[in-house]
């Protein structure tokens, strides 16, 4: 496996052809293979029950033709014994497989395609190319529909009870990929029972298909399928009125769920891990990535049916609660690389090495490689230049290493394959000779040469000729760049002392660290104080106290009560943040900033609420549960309106936790009541993942779930001294009267009107008014400000679980800085000349990153000039740029580095 | 004339088009050979100076990508 | 006898979720062993085309 350089001969080669699993049915691929070109590792593997060779012992051609002599056929599965202190379980799920259970003729038709094999349709490194062809023949398609709920909340044979969460939202992005993708106008239609686009955002896109794209969302039931002579499938359903309808389609995709594969199921096992009864890994609310066994976290899709950043979310958190069981064993047995100190270059005549790499035959195929080593050295500077089969392979490094000592080279030139993945390693070499890392350049020849140019040997050879000579001329002009280490403050500042700002201080102190705790009221527990039950039925009061207690008593943790954030100063490693109480003003220094500010009900304004006593909202319910209010034994009917104030033009966002709030409650109020008469008026149910279970157990026990005409409205008034609440539904498409004795608003839960806590951190706000993440899929609890991390319900709408889970995770990620005690700021940052500078104050408003401020005007030297820290310069160059005096440069990337580089253009 | 094929001087942004330019060579996508790239940290960094500097040095043209 | 915690971690499954738990938990000091059953890392999202909402690239 070493040896193997990925150039795809053996696969080239290879004679047999089988079933390509990563791309569904859709594709073939050899026994000898990767998966996917950006593979990791890239490292072509042979498929055993495939091989010829292993399988009928005749064959090697893979072996004759592969450069590096990296094929191994008798390598064999090796037990190994590993000892480790603690196990994250994270296998995930897979696919649900609709051709076991063939209710829709999927084994028989090409054109009816799971959702998976729909994506690999439309990816250009795909089957098709990117081209959105149906499979049986290729043909551009007309028409595509999606069924949802394919083998989700059916309780059929071989079906899953639960929701698999993830499903409406990709075919809704699928949908609108698809549309994108046709390039003679599409209808695409989603079958559907309910649109669950719960996630942060999620609602705002399906709105988007709908009203922008033009998406048609089809609420209805799917009878049956029936191909027809054309290729295309005929979809026969009943409406939501009860009506049978039918229509053609080119594609049929099946919106397939998740479910825990079988060796998953093996492993649990293995591992003594509960499974429940769908085999996902039984957790709890307060503690969601722990599983029954000691040791052993989970986290993903194998815990529920969940999308990409609650799965990030929670891989950060089990990483979090291993390390908070193994703190004490921290960085024992890591392993840390030893560098000689850096030798001083400055005033030497540039010595340049050049070093040209084949890549076995994929340069060398193309680039007349002795050639380019022949032209390079009479090019200034030059002192050296060479060959060598592979440059990254560890003996072609120690060979680097040593010529740079013997030449006693002071720049390098490497030129290969792409320095986006191979810079580093290059860099790490010359950092093991005494050189600066920053006397280095990387010249691209195989990706951006001898890949692309493959027909052309000469022209491919002229250019490769240019890239280097460029390079040389750049390299010539580089000189050390300095890396500042900064030393990072070890102390948190966690904002907010709800449940999540309660539990990120918490995962600090058991992992050593101190933490501070603002909170603006008198007392710890925040909205977790109001709530009876999460949904998996605990007690959130009891968790809760214990949380607050468990905080209290830690020495780690300092609380700061009915104190508020005056200002803030600072970057990451090294913040001061002043904080006000009634009595005292205090500043505290911190390295990192979690962000558990939290958000609110909302009051609605309608409805009769704040009117009338029997219309309340949800938590008000909680509060009368919680408080066994007599008010609830004398009620005998309850109307439930859902989304109130949520997926409105003014509030687009779905609030995500309400539907299943509701339900909870309306249960609680049934088992203390069961004649109680209770209605839950509802847009889409929403009861995501293994919450589903709650919603057909509501409905077993005659509990009424009404979905009514968002357009037309709800209207409640008195009748007399009772309530009356009309509305249409949308089954039985007539208006309809209920007279409850209680009426209970799901409002939507909203941030703070204001936030200035954003303006402080420097971190954003979405539309919605809550606090954006660095990426929504790869860093859901990282904010763009390095050093400030969010979590709870600050960051948007959810239930208790994923507070918890994302408080862990953002304690954990704050940890990641903390632990390495320094950090070392890269030398490709800019710099100001104040005597040039203008005072212009272009680049402060200009960085995206807050780099750039005017200095003091009190100060001695260079007042109101401008200057850049270096800690928040992510050497973006955009300040040098715009900088109209020319005072900015940018280390790495000056200008006359850039000017040589071009001025080597032609020779 | 018809043999003229200009020289195309690319100016790729490292975190997006630089790497654009990479799969294009995984995916091994041909295309003519007389682009030179240089690649710099962000579109941002692109000044003025470097336009007429590559016409100056003998480009025909100049792209800037990201 | 006390025994001593081993400051090591076994991620099992290298789709993103065991990926990221074994990058946060070698970056808060503790070694790795990330196991993965096929032959590369990535796991279903690498077989996406794009996610939402932002359509980025999967990849």
């Amino acid at each position: 496996m070493d040896k193997c350089i990925a150039c795809g001969a053996c696969t080239a080669k290879c004679p047999k052809k089988v079933v390509n699993e990563f791309d569904g049915r859709l594709s073939k691929r050899k026994a000898v293979y990767v998966d996917y070109a950006q593979a990791v590792p890239l490292k072509y593997a042979i498929d055993d029950s495939q091989c010829f060779f292993l399988t009928k012992g005749k064959c090697k051609k893979c072996e004759t033709v592969c450069p590096t002599g990296a094929i191994n056929y008798d390598d064999t599965a090796q037990d190994l014994s590993i000892n480790v202190g603690a196990v994250i379980f994270s296998s995930g799920c897979k696919p649900y497989d609709p051709s076991t259970h063939d209710v829709y003729g999927y084994n028989s038709s090409k054109n009816i395609v799971t959702s998976l094999e729909f994506e690999r349709i439309l990816s250009s490194s795909g089957p098709f190319g990117g081209h959105l062809v149906r499979p049986s023949d290729n043909k551009e398609p007309k028409k595509i529909a999606w069924l949802q709920c394919v083998g989700s909340r059916d309780v059929h044979i071989g079906a899953k009870g639960y929701c698999s969460s993830v499903c409406c939202t990709y075919a809704v992005k699928e949908a609108m990929l698809a549309k994108e993708h046709a390039k003679n106008g599409l209808d695409a239609a989603v079958f559907y029972m309910d649109i669950r686009t719960h996630g942060k955002e999620f609602e705002q896109y399906y709105n988007r298909a709908k009203d922008e794209f033009g998406v048609r969302f089809v609420k209805s039931k799917i009878t049956n399928i029936v191909p027809t002579e054309d290729g295309n499938q005929l979809l026969r359903y009943i409406d939501e009125s009860g009506n049978l309808a039918e229509e053609e389609f080119d594609i049929v995709v099946l919106s397939v769920g998740l479910e825990v594969g079988q060796s998953a199921i093996k492993l649990a096992d293995k591992l003594g891990t509960k499974l429940d009864k769908y085999n996902f890994v039984s957790t709890s609310s307060f503690s969601p990535v722990s599983t029954t066994k000691p040791g052993v976290y989970t986290c993903g899709a194998i815990e529920a049916p969940k999308d990409i950043p609650s799965s990030v979310i929670e891989a950060s958190a089990s990483a979090g609660s291993a390390g908070s069981a193994l703190s004490e064993s921290r960085w024992t047995l890591t392993k840390t690389k030893e560098t000689p100190s850096e030798l001083d270059i400055r005033g030497e005549r540039p010595r340049i090495g050049v070093f040209i790499c084949c890549c076995g035959t994929n340069i060398a195929g193309v680039v007349d490689v002795p050639g380019v080593v022949e032209y390079v050295k009479d090019l200034p500077y030059v002192t050296f230049s060479d060959q060598g089969l592979f440059s990254c392979s560890q003996d072609a490094l120690n060979n680097l290493a040593a010529t740079i000592e013997k030449q006693k080279l002071n720049r390098v030139v490497v030129a290969a394959c792409t320095p986006k993945t191979h810079e580093p390693l290059f860099q790490e070499t010359l950092g093991t000779t005494g050189l600066n890392k920053y006397v280095f350049e990387m010249v691209n020849i195989r990706n951006q040469c001898s890949w692309v140019h493959k027909d052309n040997h000469e022209l491919a050879t002229e250019k490769a000729k240019d890239l280097v000579r460029m390079a040389v001329e750049k390299v010539a002009l580089m000189g050390p760049l300095k890396e500042v280490e900064l030393e990072i403050n070890q102390t948190a500042l966690v904002i907010g002392g709800g449940i999540a700002g309660l539990q990120s201080a918490k995962t600090l102190s058991e992992q050593g660290y101190h933490a501070h705790i603002i909170e603006r009221e008198e007392r710890l527990g925040g909205k977790g104080l109001s709530i009876h039950e999460t949904w998996m039925g605990e007690n959130v009061a009891e968790n809760v106290d214990q949380l607050i207690t468990a905080v209290e008593n830690d020495d780690n943790i300092e609380v700061h009560k009915a104190s508020e954030i005056k200002h803030v100063d600072g970057f990451v490693g090294n913040f001061t943040t002043t904080i006000q109480s009634s009595d005292a003003t205090v500043d505290i220094e911190h390295g990192v900033t979690i962000i558990a500010s939290g958000a609110n009900e909302l009051k609605p304004d309608q409805y009769l609420y704040s009117e009338d006593d029997r219309v309340m909202t949800g938590l008000e319910l909680d509060r009368k549960i919680i408080t066994g209010d007599a008010s609830i034994e004398d009620t005998q009917t309850v109307v439930f309106i859902q989304c109130v104030g949520s997926r409105i033009p003014e509030r687009p966002y779905c609030s995500k936790v309400c539907c299943t709030h509701s339900i909870k409650n309306a249960l609680t109020l049934k088992k203390g009541k069961p004649d109680m008469e209770i209605y839950i008026l509802y847009r889409d149910m929403r009861t995501y993942g293994l919450r589903e279970d709650l919603y057909r157990e509501a409905r077993e026990k005659g509990i009424k779930f009404l979905r009514y005409n968002f357009t037309k409205g709800i209207e409640v008034d008195y009748d007399g001294d009772d309530l009356q609440v009309d509305f249409t539904d949308t089954v039985m498409r007539r208006k309809m009267s209920i007279r409850p004795d209680m009426l209970v608003l799901a409002t939507a839960i909203i941030p703070p009107q204001k936030n200035p806590l954003a303006q402080m951190y420097k971190v954003t706000l979405n539309n919605d008014g809550f606090f954006m993440e660095a990426h929504a899929k790869l860093r859901p609890v990282d904010c763009s400000t390095d050093g400030v991390f969010l979590c709870g319900l600050s960051h948007g709408p959810k239930p208790i679980d994923e507070s918890v889970s994302q408080a862990i995770a953002a304690a954990t990620r704050a940890v990641t800085l903390l632990a390495r005690k320094t950090i070392s700021i890269s030398g490709t940052v800019a710099e100001v000349n104040p005597k040039d500078c203008s005072e212009c104050g272009g680049c402060v408003s200009i960085c995206p990153y807050s780099a750039p401020s005017l200095i003091e005007e009190s100060a001695r030297f260079f007042p109101g000039r401008a200057q850049i820290n270096p800690a928040l310069c992510k050497g973006c160059g955009l300040c040098v740029a715009s900088c109209r005096s020319g005072a900015i440069r940018l280390h790495g990337f000056d200008n006359d580095q850039i000017l040589s580089q071009i001025a080597a253009i032609s020779e | 004339m018809s043999d003229w094929e200009p020289k195309i001087i690319a100016f790729l942004c490292n975190s997006c088009s630089y790497g654009a330019a990479d799969l294009a060579g995984v995916g091994r996508m041909q295309y003519p050979a007389n682009i030179r790239v240089i690649r710099i940290p962000c579109a941002g960094r692109m000044s003025p100076k470097f336009v007429l500097s590559a016409l100056r040095e003998g480009a025909d043209g100049v792209w800037v990508s990201g | 006898m006390t025994l001593e915690k081993i400051g090591a971690v076994m991620v099992v499954g290298g789709g993103i979720t065991g990926m990221q738990a074994a990058l946060d938990a070698a970056n808060t000091g503790y070694y790795v062993y990330l196991v993965e059953r096929s032959p590369s890392i990535g796991g279903l999202m690498a077989q996406l085309d794009k996610t939402f909402p932002t359509n980025d690239c999967a990849m």
